[in-house]
């Protein structure tokens, strides 16, 4: 199998504190990865060392082949198109419409009206959303604004799709159904990397957890077999 | 397409969202672009009038009394035959008697009672157009005065300095008032952008995280500094004509400097077309300031 994503002694510090401590793993194509850990466990602070938000202090970091702690700043944008990113609290512009919000990083790409329109058909149709493009954020739920967020981060196929926290607004139901979301995309060929506290969430997926505390890779483990779903 | 159209409709929406700081960014800038454009026009129309008086700048060359007609006819091939003389005219003293009677009605007695014509002889000398500035004029004058025959030349060369001096003092002025009000537009402009910025923060996270480039996120920005900067310098143009006009009229209805009525004009489109362009460009500069100042766009 090929690494997608490579950590290789990754260390960062955040006001004296280590917020990642000698961090090094390995995540292939096609993986479902858990990330737990308890709040200020160093989850975060990995997700945003991958989309090139955070700089390590020191180590090496691969996604895609690229090397992230070697990359030009105007090469950054390239890097976050390949992977998607979801966040707790949604991050939707508030006054565009559902497909507006879905569509912008095909804008940002230059993507044609005709392949805007068809992706982003298919991106709501794959979160359940579909009829509700035409409506403000703030008109749905908040595990239908969660799709949403989803959608938009599917929208341009990345082969990366990484979530923080993306339960943690959520009841258990609509924490299940986010979750299986996630199989169903890892199960097309994405790589998806959920961090969480939840623990609950551990009941919805049977892949490989990894479990950070105080930033430090207390442990790595498989749940079932295989990847994928 | 669709790319071209969210950067313009974001610009636009920045513009709608902060709707009453854009109006007062528009109104300032306006006001303080009509400030260098009332130096400008003051400038432009004095510069048009020195060139139109200098046009109709004569120069007399009297003569000396009594001169004999071989020496007057050798003084005429002389000035007929000068590279800088455009036009001559003779002007006789009998000639020179009946138009002083003719100016001055009220005042002919004063001669009658010297008996003999006091007035002298002359030649009313039209310089060719290239040779009418101050220096040029004065260099020719110096020369025929050492003519033989020649008993005094007049011009109205300390009015000419004079003008030319003004019209050097008003273009200092209008560069240093410009330079220093273009920077007070930018300054305002950029402040405007920079409210704009801080007040989608947010917004920029979100596509800053989706991959969009610095440059995608900044376009609305700088579109939106140039539509301001665009803004405020057309309606500087209309105040500024407004004015015009208005002082325009007051000349017509007062009939004090008269004179100058037929000699100011308003800028031609051109010119407008330029200011306008300046004020774009204005705006630009300003969202580029604050752009780097907020250090926006960063990925």
């Amino acid at each position: 199998m090929d690494a997608i994503i490579q950590l290789i002694h990754v260390s960062k510090w955040h006001n004296r504190k280590a917020a990642l401590s000698d961090v090094t793993l390995e995540i292939e194509k096609g993986e479902f990865v858990l990330l737990m850990g308890a709040s200020g466990a160093g989850k975060s602070t990995l997700l945003r060392m991958l989309i090139g938000e955070e700089q390590p202090d020191e180590g090496q970091i691969f996604v895609h082949g690229r090397n992230v702690t070697k990359i030009r700043p105007t090469e950054i944008p390239y890097l976050r198109r390949k992977v998607g990113a979801v966040f707790q609290d949604f991050r939707l512009l508030p006054k565009k419409s559902i497909f507006d919000n879905v569509a912008l990083p095909l804008i940002v790409q230059g993507a044609s009206e005709k392949d805007i329109r068809r992706k982003v058909t298919e991106a709501l149709r794959a979160v359940d959303v579909d009829h509700k493009k035409d409506q403000l954020p703030n008109s749905l739920s908040t595990g239908e604004q969660q799709r949403v967020c989803i959608a938009r981060a599917i929208v341009n196929g990345p082969v990366v799709l990484l979530a923080d926290e993306p339960t943690g607004n959520l009841d258990p139901e609509r924490t299940r159904e986010i979750m299986e979301l996630f199989k169903l995309i890892n199960a097309r060929g994405t790589t998806v990397i959920v961090a969480t506290h939840d623990l609950h969430v551990l009941n919805h997926v049977n892949r490989r957890v990894i479990t950070l505390v105080q930033g430090v890779l207390l442990s790595e483990r498989r749940i079932g077999q295989g990847v994928g779903v | 397409m669709r790319r071209l159209f969210y950067l313009v409709r974001e610009a636009w929406a920045n513009m709608r969202i902060n709707r009453t700081t854009t109006i007062v960014a528009v109104l300032t800038t306006a006001f303080t672009l009509a400030c260098v454009g009332i130096f400008l026009l003051l400038y432009v129309n004095l510069r048009n009038a020195a060139g139109s008086l200098q046009e109709d700048v004569k120069v007399m060359v009297y003569l000396e009394d009594r001169l004999p007609g071989k020496a007057m006819q050798e003084l005429e091939r002389k000035l007929r035959t000068d590279r800088m003389v455009d036009g001559l005219l003779f002007i006789s003293k009998e000639q020179a008697l009946g138009e002083f009677r003719v100016q001055f009605p009220s005042e002919s007695h004063l001669l009658e009672g010297l008996g003999e014509n006091p007035l002298p002889a002359s030649f009313v000398v039209t310089l060719a157009s290239s040779f009418r500035s101050p220096d040029a004029m004065k260099g020719w004058v110096e020369r025929v005065q050492t003519m033989e025959g020649v008993a005094k030349v007049d011009y109205n060369q300390e009015w000419l300095s004079l003008l030319a001096e003004l019209i050097g003092y008003i273009e200092l002025a209008a560069i240093g008032v410009g330079i220093l009000l273009s920077a007070a537009a930018v300054t305002i402009i950029g402040n405007t952008i920079r409210l704009a910025l801080l007040g989608r923060r947010e917004e920029i996270e979100i596509l800053r995280s989706i991959g969009a480039t610095r440059t995608f996120i900044r376009i609305p920005y700088f579109l939106e500094g140039a539509v301001l900067g665009a803004c405020g310098s057309a309606l500087s143009l209309g105040i500024l004509k407004f004015a015009f006009e208005l002082f325009r009229q007051q000349i017509q209805l007062t009939g004090r400097f008269s004179g100058i009525e037929g000699m100011i004009s308003f800028f031609p489109l051109s010119v407008c077309l330029a200011l306008i362009m300046v004020g774009m460009g204005l705006g630009f500069a300003g969202s580029v300031v604050s752009l780097l100042r907020v250090g926006e766009g960063r990925p």
